[in-house]
């Protein structure tokens, strides 16, 4: 569907550098990485608002780096929407259609399907400033979608919203996707909105793909420190091979062979929740261990707690009702466990 | 600062002086000429010709600066040009060098000793004791004021929405024509309101340029040295009455529209 071939991007202060993607029909491919790491540019770039330095961007064979951005029948949704202030919602949904080769008929069929999909029927007539985050959000999908593009780009779009519209607004892109069949490649800095969406996604960082794949091993398996920091992986610590366990600090953790890591092998990581309480030893866990219950942060859905062993520190995350279930207390000596699969080596 | 709190009390004692520096002459010299004195003005021929050639004339130089400051604004706004500074610092000397110095260096470009002038001069222009003159001097020192807030409009419109309005389809112009241009129209109305208000004061640079024919600060000055302030002063009033009812209307119509289209 589209390929960034060896994509170079150079500004005043930032080079994005000989960025390799390929992205499949239907694909809902997400870039991820933290604020400044380019991702937003290289959307841009794709757009045509930017133009790249040097490289390829293919788009189904077609080679788009000299067609200007008004050609190219991609879209794009910003983060704080860019709708029309003067327009009214209406016209707004309708802006690009003069400049596309669409039918009077199909037009009509097209707002009407996207005004009943997407629930604007009540506010077609308001402006911009008398809209919600959320409507704002699907008057510019909307806007988009009206065209029928081979390509819809959406920078951070649910990071603007309150918490009210952002659950609403995931399950909207979720099935936009699934209903309209269209390829979407989403930028975002929140990896649980990513699991979510995407199918596929890549990390990047100054500029620089770290890791690209599908979603979940990116997040069960990252190849790098960053990744692993970025993918919400905990636990993380520098690491001693012997046989098939690691050593950190004194304590042997147990792999199973299948897991054993490379040499180049520096650091581990074990997911938070991946973690279990054992109180009862009743679980079979590969590596079990006795530790003291440092700190319970409780936060409402679940709890995060830091557990002390003799050398290491594991940080958990547990069902808020194992406070009720268990009478967890801060120096409480509590035994857990998790598995050797949970193990992350990098 | 709410109002009643002792610091409003002192800013605004401290204001004082100052408002009363600008009024006070202005209310003096309003209300100082008898009505039969200003009836006699109003009727004399030259008096309301100079007035309307003023307004006139500088109204023209407002339109001309929109024509011709529009496009430079823009690229100043959006643009990262090579002498950014440079340019923007020329574009504000006509408000820092004395007016005077404005005349004479328009005059020495428009002389016969000068290409610029010589072709001027074959193509049938004059500068110098003409109404183009005074419309070259009046956009000169107005064009400042007029580039400075346009500028200003279009820096407050976000890059994103003519973004936005680029990857729906549309090209450059469309997109100035169809979404800058909207959003900043009441900040070119209002830059015309600066020029033309600024130019209507000129008469530093006119009156080097073109004494004749003659507009209404040279017509002012002329009565004062010529007849003393008696004179001249009911010519002051009824330019300054009659500007004061021409930005108002102009404000009144910007914010008509500005409803209208709401």
């Amino acid at each position: 569907m589209i390929d960034l071939n060896h994509i170079h991007l150079t500004l005043p202060g930032f080079t994005i550098k000989d960025i390799n993607l390929h992205i499949k029909k239907n694909d809902f491919f997400s870039l991820i990485g933290p604020t400044g790491s380019g991702k937003s540019l290289l959307l841009e770039g794709i757009m045509g608002l930017i133009p790249f330095s040097d490289g390829q961007l293919l788009l189904e064979g077609r080679d788009l780096i000299h067609c200007p951005v008004e050609k190219r029948n991609l879209a794009i949704v910003y983060q704080d929407f860019a709708l029309f202030p003067h327009l009214d919602v209406t016209q707004n949904i309708t802006y690009g259609v003069p400049y596309h080769n669409i039918s009077k008929k199909e037009v009509q069929n097209r707002f009407d399907f996207l005004i009943s999909t997407l629930g604007l029927k009540k506010i077609i007539k308001r402006t911009p400033k008398n809209l919600s985050g959320g409507e704002k959000q699907r008057v510019a999908l909307a806007r988009s979608l009206i065209l029928n593009p081979r390509l819809l780009l959406l920078d951070e779009p649910l990071s603007a919203l309150d918490p009210i519209f952002h659950e609403e607004a995931k399950q909207l892109l979720k099935k936009i996707h699934t209903e309209l069949d269209i390829t979407i490649i989403m930028v975002s800095h929140n990896f649980t909105d990513v699991i979510y969406l995407s199918n596929r996604g890549a990390i990047i960082k100054d500029g620089c793909i770290m890791q690209e794949g599908s979603i979940m091993s990116i997040f069960e398996k990252p190849n790098s420190l960053f990744s692993a920091h970025f993918v919400g992986m905990k636990n993380i610590h520098p690491i001693h091979q012997a046989n098939n366990q690691i050593i950190i600090d004194g304590t042997h953790i147990k792999l199973t062979p299948a897991s054993k890591p490379g040499k180049d092998v520096d650091f581990m990581g074990i997911r938070p929740e991946d973690i279990s309480l054992n109180t009862f030893q009743s679980k079979n866990f590969t590596n079990c261990f006795k530790g003291k219950i440092q700190t319970i942060f409780n936060n409402g859905i679940f709890l995060n707690v830091v557990l002390q062993t003799e050398d290491i520190c594991f940080e958990a995350i547990w069902p808020r009702s194992h406070l009720r279930d268990h009478a967890l207390e801060i120096n409480q000596i509590v035994n857990f466990g998790f598995h050797s699969q949970s193990v992350h080596t990098f | 600062m709410k109002r009643g709190e002792p610091i409003s009390w002192l800013f605004m004692f401290l204001s004082l002086p100052l408002i009363l520096l600008l009024t006070l002459p202005l209310i003096k010299m309003t209300i100082e000429p008898s009505m039969t004195m200003m009836v006699e003005t109003i009727s004399d021929m030259d008096v309301v010709n100079a007035i309307s050639r003023s307004i006139g004339l500088s109204l023209f130089a407002g339109f001309l600066s929109f024509a011709m400051g529009t496009p430079l604004a823009y690229l100043l706004a959006r643009n990262n040009i090579i002498g950014k500074k440079v340019i923007e610092g020329i574009i504000d000397l006509p408000i820092m060098i004395p007016h005077p110095v404005v005349g004479i260096a328009i005059l020495s470009l428009s002389g016969k000793n000068h290409p610029i002038g010589r072709f001027l001069s074959d193509v049938g222009i004059q500068i110098m004791g003409t109404k183009t003159g005074i419309i070259c001097v009046l956009l000169f020192v107005g064009l400042p004021f007029y580039v400075n807030t346009v500028k200003a409009g279009f820096e407050s419109v976000p890059l994103q929405l003519e973004n936005a309005s680029r990857t729906l389809g549309a090209g450059a112009i469309t997109t100035f024509l169809r979404v800058t241009f909207p959003l900043t129209w009441r900040h070119m109305i209002l830059g015309v309101i600066m020029c033309t208000a600024r130019a209507i004061s000129e008469f530093g640079a006119i009156v080097i340029v073109a004494y004749h024919p003659m507009t209404a600060p040279v017509m002012i000055y002329e009565r004062f040295t010529a007849y003393g302030l008696k004179y001249s002063q009911p010519i002051a009033v009824w330019l300054i009455i009659i500007s004061f009812l021409l930005f108002i209307i102009l404000r009144m119509l910007t914010k008509s529209i500005n409803l209208h289209t709401r």
